[in-house]
Order: structure tokens, then sequence, then C-alpha cells
């Protein structure tokens, strides 16, 4: 590879599509016909490096790379970019999007428009870019181009003909879509000449080696012994290593204007690093910053505690070394009776939340409990003042305020004909506000309603699968804030109330969510030697009761002498599992009970 | 409590000695697989039943040559379901290797109704077994059913009749909180076995161990384990019939009349010396526990091989040994653990050792404290793996 390309052989695109259309899988081919790959380094989604992407079979970060191939005669050098496409990574796409000039949008022919191919394309289309659509799968014998070509000038007005066909399984058609990059997409702009621009779009850490910062150049070049200084962190740094990926770490001399790359300086304080941030030269003259990124908005907050108390500060730098990683997480400290001290974070959905917690305990080797998800409320205190919070245990007094405001989004559902009475009963269910219906082809519509994001973060989704026969999807915009008739629902565990159970729920759902946590901790917190009573209170009022009745008997039926190892085994383990409780008074409380409130009342 | 009192006295004889050696051998073969079972037992389908029993004579030569057992106790698997042959085979070699024709006093033998003819009892007689101890279980065809037994309850109740004609000794299994069971089922399958005055009951409550049919069953959500309340119920009221019956609640779950426990059982639950023969068999002696691979045909090329099968081997430490004996002694709940005994043994004074937790466990009524003894109250036994747990040591090997 050559080390530099003049801009106008350079194209920065990202392939961007709905859940599991088959992005990575084009990105392999990419790959492979660019020679990027041998054939013995072949694998599936190869871009999906990380274990827990393998493991779930889903993209959860973006990831670049670069690649050169001649089209018409020309060497052309490709950084492409391969996004994850469920909805709670939709921030990486954005950011995605900020550092290219044009997008491959990736629809899968037997599957058609879903939701997230709208949410994604408009992302894009919004940002004025060359939006490429692509059918792939074209090899499913129940590919159906015809229709879909009917949905995307419905829903994305996008020209039928300027679409594309292929399938990333078997190749066929993805030599074309590189010519059409070529074609459609503009070269980057950006002045050569220039002081240096380069928006940082990730970052790792890297325990020999420090911070691994991945850059975009905007402007100007930068090569090796360059000091470099990042305008907002205000830190500056020797260039000890330029790299590009294709699709590992490559070294090179230099990065120039419209290139993506690496840069590593024996970065160590993670503070230095911050994503969306601008790099420039240190000598020179100063430059104007990048507009960086957006800070996201987090939907949904819980509580995450170190199983021993004792790893609260190693929590803290866990996190952090997380956050350079994924800069959507928020976190700050806060503390809780059963629990004591640990951190409230912020996700951007339950998957995100999910995937954070995952990659903390591996990446950490460290334990940690969460508590139950919430959304974040906008309280209106009687001083006048709104207060943000992001835990039901945070809300004040009900003397000390007017109203409680929840996030309300409005969500666009794709649906199949049929299935349109059981979604519209179900948004009804959830306290919906039906907007409109649109269609997009013959048998699919779009219904729009406005939700409450606490009635949809749950199990919606789920219940929306099912009512489609799986064919239904969903995306939701940024939340508002409205009033609503919301109560703090507390929860008695043998008359002490656990700040770390309280929930915030609609006055009219108390009653019903009350039930259906006590008879979930019933189950989920062990027999003691005394009877626990449980109790769902909203101010004064008991909602419901359940009790925990005395456990009288626990032993062995069977023992003998072919057994002593193995009970005694069994015992410690036992012993074990209790050391990890978290205690409530004098009540001791697994793990997985703090996440009662997420039972579902059906 | 006052049933827990009546029925808590020692028994007389103590024919156990503390020196003395026990010879267990394991018979691994069962006619079908019971799904609550997680014994190392095999179907018999395929069975060498002769390569297998010529492998556990072999481990005896190197084992046990000589070896003079107090108790002897075949158990299985099915050991009734082995071939007559390999039976008297069997018993013939050992007696001449170890010597139990003269050594042994309780020589006990398990057997499953399907299985127990007239022909294997004479067998067993032959070979000087004078326990036989009988998988009933239930006598209810829906349960037996349900859990897979490979016999009807008009078998169960012949095999018994035969036991008590020609054994001075026997033992009847039972197990109770199969779901739904009306309670009133189960008392009278005990009652109509009671009228065959069998001298030992074991009589277990309906475990889920991990790996069985049924754990697998309850854990995909398709069979519902008794309620606890109720199971705490059975409990109580199955000591009752056995107290109304004349028999000591010598074991959490096991029943005898007078001064006839299975003595064999006695010595392990105070952990004296045992040496185990056959796949699976586990051993004591000397301070080193052993154990021997499971699957019978890995068991017998290993002892072709090398004469030996062991898989694992554990030389606990000594508070791992106090813990064992307090595992183990508990489970008595007239016998309890001997302080002076344990002293001598591991070398460490349990009340000093357990002093915090011997005193909050006789608070809390669970633990009884003599100078001579530990023992457990009723509720301590109802308790007793919560009472075990306080006095875990923190890393056993
Ligand atoms: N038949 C067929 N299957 C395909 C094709 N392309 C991808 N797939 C399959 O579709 C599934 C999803 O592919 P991925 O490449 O992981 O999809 P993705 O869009 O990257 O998914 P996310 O990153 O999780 O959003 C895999 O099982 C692929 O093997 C194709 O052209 N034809
Ligand atoms: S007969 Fe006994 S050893 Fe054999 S499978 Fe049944 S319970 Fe297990
Ligand atoms: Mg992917």
């Amino acid at each position: 590879m050559s080390f530099s390309f003049p801009p106008e052989r350079i194209r920065n695109f990202s392939i961007i599509a709905h859940i599991d259309h088959g992005k990575s899988t084009l990105a392999d081919r990419f790959l492979e016909i660019t020679g990027a790959i041998s054939e013995r380094e072949r694998k599936n989604q190869i871009l999906d490096s990380m274990d827990l992407e393998r493991e779930r079979g889903i993209t959860i970060k973006a990831s670049a790379v670069s690649l050169t191939h001649e089209v018409n005669g020309e060497e052309y050098l490709f950084n492409l970019i391969d996004t994850p496409g469920h909805v709670d990574f939709a921030y990486e796409v954005e950011k995605s999007l900020q550092a290219c000039e044009g997008a491959v949008l990736l629809i899968d022919a037997a599957q058609g428009i879903q939701a997230q191919t709208v949410a994604n394309a408009m992302l894009a289309l919004e940002q004025n870019m060359t939006v490429i659509p692509v059918f792939n799968k074209m090899d499913l014998p129940h590919a159906r181009p015809e229709e879909i070509k009917d949905e995307l000038e419905n829903t994305l007005l996008l020209d039928r003909d300027s679409t594309l066909q292929c399938s990333a399984k078997t190749g066929e058609g993805v030599e074309e879509i590189l010519q059409h990059v070529v074609r459609d997409i503009p070269p980057p702009e950006g002045d050569p000449n220039a002081p240096l621009r380069a928006l940082i779009f990730d970052a790792r850490y890297d325990e020999y080696r420090g911070i691994v910062v991945y850059l975009r150049i905007m402007d100007g070049s930068i090569r090796k012994g360059d000091w470099v200084h990042m305008i907002g962190a205000g830190a500056e740094y020797e260039t000890i290593e330029l790299g590009k990926f294709s699709p590992g770490p490559v070294v090179h001399p230099g990065l120039t204007v419209g290139e993506t790359g690496y840069l590593i300086s024996n970065i160590k304080r993670l503070e230095d690093v911050r994503v969306g941030d601008t790099v420039t030269l240190r000598k020179g003259e100063p430059v104007e910053p990048l507009v960086g990124y957006r800070e996201p908005q987090p939907m949904v907050w819980c509580g995450i505690y170190p199983t021993s108390s004792g790893d609260f500060e190693n929590l803290r730098s866990a996190l952090k070394a997380l956050k350079l990683n994924d800069s959507s997480i928020l976190f700050e400290p806060e503390s809780s009776d059963a629990l004591g001290f640990g951190f409230r974070c912020g996700f951007l959905g339950l998957l995100h939340m999910e995937i954070v917690q995952e990659r903390l305990e591996r990446e950490s080797g460290m334990d940690v409990i969460q508590t139950a998800p919430t959304v974040p409320y906008q309280i209106l205190l009687t001083s006048g003042k709104t207060l943000e919070i992001h835990s039901p245990g945070a809300l004040p007094d009900p003397t000390q305020y007017t109203e409680i405001r929840e996030p309300i989004v409005t969500t666009h559902i794709l649906v199949p004909t049929e299935s349109i009475g059981p979604i519209m009963k179900l948004c009804m269910d959830r306290r919906g506000l039906f907007l409109r219906q649109e269609h997009l082809s013959a048998n699919r519509v779009m219904l729009t309603w406005d939700l409450p994001l606490a009635e949809i973060i749950y199990d919606f989704y789920d219940k929306l699968k099912s009512g489609t026969k799986g064919y239904g999807t969903m995306n939701f915009d940024e939340p508002r804030f409205e009033a609503s008739n919301l109560v703090k629902m507390r929860i008695l565990v043998n008359d002490r109330e656990a700040d770390a159970l309280s929930v915030i729920c609609h006055a009219n759902a108390a009653q019903r969510r009350g039930r259906a946590v006590l008879k979930k901790l019933r189950k989920e917190i062990p027999r003691h030697q005394f009877k626990i009573p449980l109790q769902a209170a909203v101010g004064g009022k008991i909602m419901a009761r359940e009790n925990i009745s005395a456990l009288s008997k626990n032993v062995t039926a069977k023992c003998y002498g072919g057994d002593i190892t193995r009970k005694r085994k069994l015992l410690e383990k036992q012993k074990e599992g209790k050391k990890r409780m978290k205690s409530i008074g004098n009540v001791e409380v697994p793990q997985k009970a703090f996440l009662a409130v997420l039972t579902t009342d059906e | 409590m006052g049933l827990g009192e009546r029925r808590n006295k020692p028994f007389s004889v103590n024919p156990l000695q503390e020196k003395g050696v026990s010879l267990y051998v394991h018979l691994p073969y069962c006619a079908s697989r019971c799904r609550y079972c997680d014994f190392n037992a095999w179907v018999a389908d395929k069975a060498d039943f002769t390569s297998y029993i010529d492998a556990v004579l072999h481990e005896a030569r190197e084992k046990a040559t000589g070896l003079n057992p107090q108790t002897v106790f075949f158990g299985g698997g099915t050991p009734s379901l082995f071939p007559k042959e390999e039976l008297s085979r069997l018993f013939e070699e050992l007696q001449i290797i170890t010597g139990y024709q003269t050594s042994a006093f309780e020589i006990t033998a398990e057997a499953n109704p399907e299985s127990f003819s007239e022909e294997k009892a004479s067998v067993f007689s032959h070979g000087q077994v004078n326990r036989v101890s009988l998988g009933i279980q239930s006598l209810q065809p829906d349960i037996l059913r349900a859990y897979d037994r490979a016999h009807s309850s008009e078998q169960a109740l012949q095999a018994l009749d035969r036991i008590k004609r020609v054994f001075s000794q026997c033992n009847v299994d039972m197990i109770y909180a199969f779901p739904g069971q009306h309670p009133e089922s189960f008392f009278s399958d005990l009652e109509k076995l009671l009228a065959y005055s069998p001298d030992h009951f074991s009589c277990y409550e309906l475990s889920y161990e991990p790996g069985t049919a049924l754990t697998k069953k309850r854990d995909a959500g398709k069979w519902n384990p008794e309620d606890p309340d109720l199971c705490e119920k059975l409990f109580l009221a199955v000591q009752e019939i056995f107290s109304r019956h004349q028999y000591s609640h010598y074991e959490v779950s096991n029943f005898a009349l007078d001064n006839s426990p299975c003595w064999h059982n006695v010595a392990t639950w105070r952990t004296l010396d045992c040496v185990g023969l056959g796949a699976g068999a586990v051993g004591w002696e000397g301070g080193v526990r052993q154990k021997n691979i499971l699957r019978p045909v890995e068991y017998e090329s290993a002892i072709f091989e090398r004469g030996s099968a062991t898989l694992e081997k554990e030389v606990p430490k000594k508070e791992t040994v106090l813990f064992d004996l307090f595992m183990m002694g508990l489970r008595m709940p007239h016998e309890g653990v001997s302080i002076e005994r344990a002293e001598r043994l591991t070398g460490l004074n349990p009340l000093l050792v357990y002093d915090k937790e011997l005193a909050q466990l006789r608070q809390e009524g669970l633990l009884r404290v003599t100078p001579e003894q530990i023992r457990v109250t009723p509720k301590g036994l109802l308790l007793l793996d919560t009472v075990l747990q306080s006095f875990l040591p923190t890393q056993s090997v």
C-alpha cells in the first residue's frame, strides 16, 4: 500500500442497515476482493472482533478498515466503516457517518425496509450524504426486490432505479458496489496544506502501549514524531506510531487528509483522550476545533455496584476505561443502603446496558451487581426549578415537588397489515397516543404512536415480535418530557424500606406492578429462619403484600461415605453464595432480586 | 418436642471397633435408570458382568488382602441384578481374599424387587449376607412409573416377604414428597410395609440432585417439586409414624428397631476407615480419601492395566477432617459428635475451634453441647445444613 493517496482517490463510506441485514458479511466480501485478508484468514463477520460480538452474532461497535482496490484502472483507497444495526447502537452509526461522505444502505431483499433501515438512512440523508441503496441476500428464493422498491420510494423517497443488488453470501454484485461508491460518493474535502485537524472517533486502552487513538484526518497531515495537541483535553503528546487498519493495524509513516487510522503516543491518562475531540499539531497556527459529536442522551439508567464493597475505586477505573471505548456511557457516583457505594450509569437501551455490564465484568475481572433499570424523570420542584433524576431513590419528598414528567417518544412501528389490530391494542395498553398510519407497500404499514419510554423499554419489543410473527420492527425518536400521574412505589422487606428496589410507575398500574414485584421477590429471596413480610407501598398506602415463610427445614436427605467430599463442597458453594448476597436489614438478598422490578405482570 | 425426646436414646450396644475397617463393594448395573437417581449406576444392556467382577476381585487382591473387615456392604446399582454365577464367584473369592466371613458381623447387600429371585436370595445367603436392603420407594403404580422403576408394587411385597423368610435383618428404602401425592397415600404405603416388620427403614425426601432426569425436568419447568412446607410436615409425620412403631430415628433419614441400625453406615457417619472396591467406590483410610473411576468399562481397563483405578485422592487437612466429623456425626441425633474422639482424631478441640459458632447455635436452640458431646436438637436436625455452614473451614484441602 502506497503511503498516501490524493483525496480524489479516497472514498470514505459506512455500511448502514437494519440489524442482521448483512453489513458485516458484506464487509467480509470487501476485505476479500481487495485482498486485505488471505484465504487462510477468512472467517465470517471478521470485523466483529469483540468476543461478545462473536458470541451474540451481532455488531456492537462500528469498525473502520482501510482497503485499496483498483476501479476503472485506478487504485483507490476505501475507508469503510461497518456499523451496528441494533437500535441501541444508533449513536455509533451517527458517529461513523460523521467520518464519511456517503453510505451504502443495505436492505435484506427478503425482509424489506425495517425500522432501523429508515432510521439509519434518515441519519445519512439529513446530512445530505450520498446514500447508495443495495438489496442484499438476493440469493434467497423469497427475495422480493420489486416490492421493496415500492417501500423504498414510499418511505425514503429514494429512486427505485438507483438500487443495486448483491448477495454478501455468494459475493455476487459486490464488485459493482465499489464501482458505484467511486462514481457516486464524493471524495473527501479538506485541505491537504492546511494545519492538521483530525477527529478522534474512537479509542481503546492497551495495557502496553497506552491509549490507541482512532483518527480521521479532516485537514492537513501528520507524521511520526510530530507533537500533537488534543484541543478539548488540552493535552500534548509526541506521536510514537501511526497506522491504518486493514483490518489489523499496519504501521504507516504518516496519515494525510481524508485518511482514517490510529495514533499511539503512550498516553496513560484516560482523561486526555475524548472521543469527538480534535487533534492538531502543537506547533503552527491555532485551528478551529471540529464540531465533534453530540452528547449521547441515555434512555435508561441503572445502579452498578461492586459485589465486594472494597472494589469501589476499581469499579470507577473500570468504568473510565470502558467509557474511553464506548463514549455513550454516562456514570455518576451514588450510594444505597443495601448496596453501599456504586455508580448510577446511563445507557442507550437495555441491550446496551447488558453489554456494558458484561464488558465491565470481562474486561476488569470484577463482579458487579446491577439494579433494575429506570428511565430518567424530570421533577418540577415547588421552588420552580426542574430536577432530572435517574433513580427512583432520588425522588424528593412529595411536599417538595408539584409534578413528575416522564419521557415520551414518538415511535415508528413497521408491521405487516394483518397484525395492525394486535399492535394497536398493545400500544393502547401501554398508555400510547395514536398519531398516524402510512402504507409502505400493499401489505406493510408504518404506525406512529407517542408512547411513554418507560412502557416500551422493558418487554414491548418482545410483545411486538410475538404480535407480528417476528415481522414487526420499531424505532423511536429522541424523548421529550411530559407531565404524568406518576407515583413512587416503595418496597419494604421485613418492614425496612429497600431503596434499591423502589420504582416510579403510573398510579393506575401501581397495584399490579406491586404484586408482580413482590411475587418475584418472594421467589428470589431465599427463606430465612424467620418469616419475612414483603410490602409495596405508595405513600402510606400498602398496595400489595407477600410473605416469605420461615425456613424451618434445610437438611440433606442422603449422605453416605461416598458423598463426603461432594456434600462438603456443596455446602461451601452455598456459603460462598450467601457471602455474595447483600443485606437489607437482617435479610440476605441475592443479586437477581434487585432486578425484580423488571418483571412483567402478565 | 416430646416426640424427639422419646426416640433419641442411644443404642445399648456398640459392636463397631474404633480401629476396625469396613469394606464397600460397588456393583453399578441396574435394570433401568430411576429418574431421581444420581448414584453411579448404569443400565445393564451391554454390561459384561464377568469382566466387571474380574476387575473387582483384582482390585480386592491389590487393596484388601487379609483386610478382615468388621462390616461389608454390597451396594449399587443393583447387586441382585448380577447373574448368580458372578455373584457366587464374587462372594467366594472375596471371602478368601478378605476373610470377611469370619471378621464381619454385618454383611449387607442391596436388592431390587425385579431381580431378587429365590435363587438370588440363596446366593446372597451362601455369600454370608445377613442383611438385605430392598429398594421399594413407593407402592403406588403411577409413582413407580413416574420414577421409571423397573418393578411393580406386588413384586416389591413378594421380595420383602422373601427377605423376611431368609435373612435375619432387612432394610426397606422409601421415598416421600412425590409432588401432589396425598400424604395419606404415602403413610398407607408405610403401614403396609410395617406389617412385615422389617427391622430397618431408610425414608428419604425426594431430592433433586444435579444431572438427574427429574432435575432436568424441574429446571425446564415441567416438574414442580412438592411445597417445602409440606415436605417439612412429611418429614415430621414420618418420624411420628416410626416412633409409634418403636423404631429409633438414629439418622436424618434412617430408622431402626432396637439395636439394629445399619452398622456399616453408622461406621461411615463416624468416619471410620473403609476400603472401597469397584467403579466410583470411595475409600477412607489413614487420612486419605480415594475415589475410583466412575464408568465401569474405564474402571475395568484401569484395574487390568495398572491395578488401580483411582480418579481422585484427597488428603483433607485437620480442620476439614474435623468438619467432616461434624457433617457426618451430627446426622445422628442421639450419638452426635464425641468431643474427646474429635480431639483425638484431629488434634483440635472443637470446643475451642468452634467456640463462637457453638455458642451462637446453642443460643438459637439448634445444638446441645455437653462436656462430652455435641448433638443437634430436633430443630437443629431440621436445619442441619444451616448449622453445618457455620462450621465450614475456609479451605478444605
Ligand atoms: N442467504 C444470505 N444470508 C446472508 C447474506 N448476507 C448475510 N447473511 C446472513 O445474515 C446474518 C446476519 O449477517 P451479518 O453480516 O452479521 O448482519 P449485520 O447486518 O452485520 O448484523 P448487525 O451488525 O448485528 O446489525 C448472518 O447469518 C449472515 O450469514 C446473503 O447475502 N445471503
Ligand atoms: S435402582 Fe437404585 S441405583 Fe439403580 S438407578 Fe434406581 S435408584 Fe439408581
Ligand atoms: Mg454486523
